[in-house]
């Protein structure tokens, strides 16, 4: 099959999960045969053509700009449209695949004019990411959204909740989505690194519980309620550090929070991080912190799991569905920093027990969360939209 | 723009205008001219976000010519991009 995958975010213009999503998937497509064509947004550094792995990646150089948001997608679009039809006149392309709404302007005219059918990927809505719908802005990507699930022939979520959340908000009908989970690379997570050296980098010591959250800092990822969780455990366990590794708009705000509390010399913002140096941290961590209020899938608990490292997260969403509460993590109630000050605690105070969600998780990822296992479930969906 | 019951802060917002104009590398920097002509702010106000955003190293400053021109670092493009992802 000939796929073109359209993305605004593929490495290294990297800021959430989409980014490794679109790099799994493709990569594996390939591997298995298939002619991957991506059409992403080019990112400072990065060259406009080359083939990741054997990914024909196309990094779309935006030559128009507009202050206001909207705008500028309506205009990057655009020239994703026009590399579209470029790669289509060498190339007949068999299906487009989008996602999230960032794309779905390009990928709907582009399923019109080439007579392809469309799939997308709803990785997450406008609705669930701001609670609600605030702003002028949420309601036109609100719209967005719909637009995209209405043309598209097949919708692929990552989660229950999220074939819920769209069967409800988009009225799509059940019939039409696929659930398909997330996965990750899990070579990436076995090797051995020196955890004195990496700890020592970032100023933690062997004697100390190194505590970590990954992530986008906004609302939706709870970094807030973690913090204010911080207190409880310092008082049980002194030797505890937290380090918050991402960015986002929110990090000012977290900040400052960080600045009032009396034990905030034990929170420390590294940014963002390589993923070379993000991998290191995360197999030299005691615990993962996921404390989302909202999370269609949560990726990052299946690298913390694959990793060895027990993950403590919030009983919502695809987290809910990853993670079997006592089995392969500690599940914790969502913006609750009581609950997730003793979800952290039960795993720092009881080696064994952190031991035993280790070794269950482990065993879990490996027969499940597999980029080969959703490739072969992606075709079938392919083959599905092509009347296969 | 508020989310989630927090407010976006102005300057943030003031740096995804910044990006969507397009000014994301040192060749496409601008001057506070340009971008109060861009963003239809104030220059002083312009000054102040960016005196911000510098500090936070959001933002990146070249001088051309004895004019100062910014642009949005890759940090600071990962910041805008958290808004909408």
């Amino acid at each position: 099959m000939r796929i073109c995958m359209v993305t605004w975010e593929f490495p290294p213009r990297i800021v959430g999960g989409i980014a490794r999503h679109c790099y799994g998937l493709s990569k594996a497509l390939a591997k298995k045969g298939h002619e991957v064509h991506l059409v992403t947004l080019d990112f400072p550094g990065a060259p406009f053509y080359e083939e990741v792995d054997g990914v024909k990646v196309y990094r779309v150089k935006v030559e128009l700009g507009h202050p206001n948001f909207i705008v500028w997608t309506l205009l990057f679009n655009h020239f994703m449209e026009k590399r579209i039809a470029m790669i289509n006149r060498d190339v007949k392309l068999d299906l487009i695949h989008a996602h999230d709404w960032l794309t779905a302007p390009a990928s709907i005219s582009s399923k019109h004019y080439l007579g392809a059918p469309l799939i997308s990927t709803v990785h997450s809505t406008e609705v669930g990411r701001a609670q609600g719908l605030r702003t002028p802005d949420s309601y036109l990507i609100d719209g967005f959204e719909w637009w995209l699930t209405y043309e598209s022939k097949r919708v692929i979520v990552a989660s229950n909740s999220m074939r819920y959340e769209i069967e409800e908000h988009f009225h799509v009908p059940s019939e039409k989505i696929d659930v398909i989970p997330n996965a990750i690379d899990i070579e990436r997570f076995q090797r051995h690194v020196d955890r004195v050296q990496v700890r020592s980098k970032y100023g933690v010591g062997m004697d100390e519980k190194l505590i970590l959250f990954i992530g986008r800092l906004v609302p939706q990822k709870g970094v807030e309620h973690m913090i204010k969780a911080v207190p409880d455990v310092v008082r049980e366990h002194p030797e505890a550090r937290f380090m918050i590794i991402g960015e986002g708009w929110s990090r000012g705000y977290l900040e400052s929070l960080v600045a009032s509390m009396s034990c905030g010399d034990k929170v420390r913002f590294v940014g963002f991080l390589p993923d070379q140096d993000l991998v290191d941290l995360t197999l030299s961590a005691d615990v993962l912190v996921v404390p989302s209020s909202y999370e269609p899938f949560g990726i990052v608990a299946l690298e913390g799991m694959a990793a060895g490292v027990p993950v403590v997260a919030s009983n919502v969403g695809g987290l809910s569905e990853i993670i079997e509460h006592d089995k392969t993590g500690v599940l914790v109630y969502p913006r609750n920093p009581r609950s997730i000050a003793w979800g952290i605690n039960r795993v720092l105070s009881d080696p064994a027990y952190s031991s035993r969600l280790i070794q269950n998780a482990k065993r879990k990822i490996s027969e499940i969360y597999t980029w080969d296992a959703v490739a072969e479930r992606t075709i079938k969906v392919y083959e599905r939209s092509m009347g296969g | 723009m508020s989310m989630n019951g927090e407010q976006i802060p102005d300057e943030i917002y003031f740096l995804c205008m910044l990006h969507n104009i397009g000014a994301t590398m040192p060749e496409k920097s601008l001057s506070v001219d340009e971008i109060s002509i861009w963003t239809a702010m104030d220059p002083s106000e312009v000054e102040v976000n960016l005196q911000k955003l510098v500090k936070s190293k959001y933002i990146s400053v070249n001088t051309a010519e004895g004019t100062k021109r910014y642009y949005v670092t890759t940090d600071g493009i990962r910041k805008v991009l958290s808004m909408y992802s």
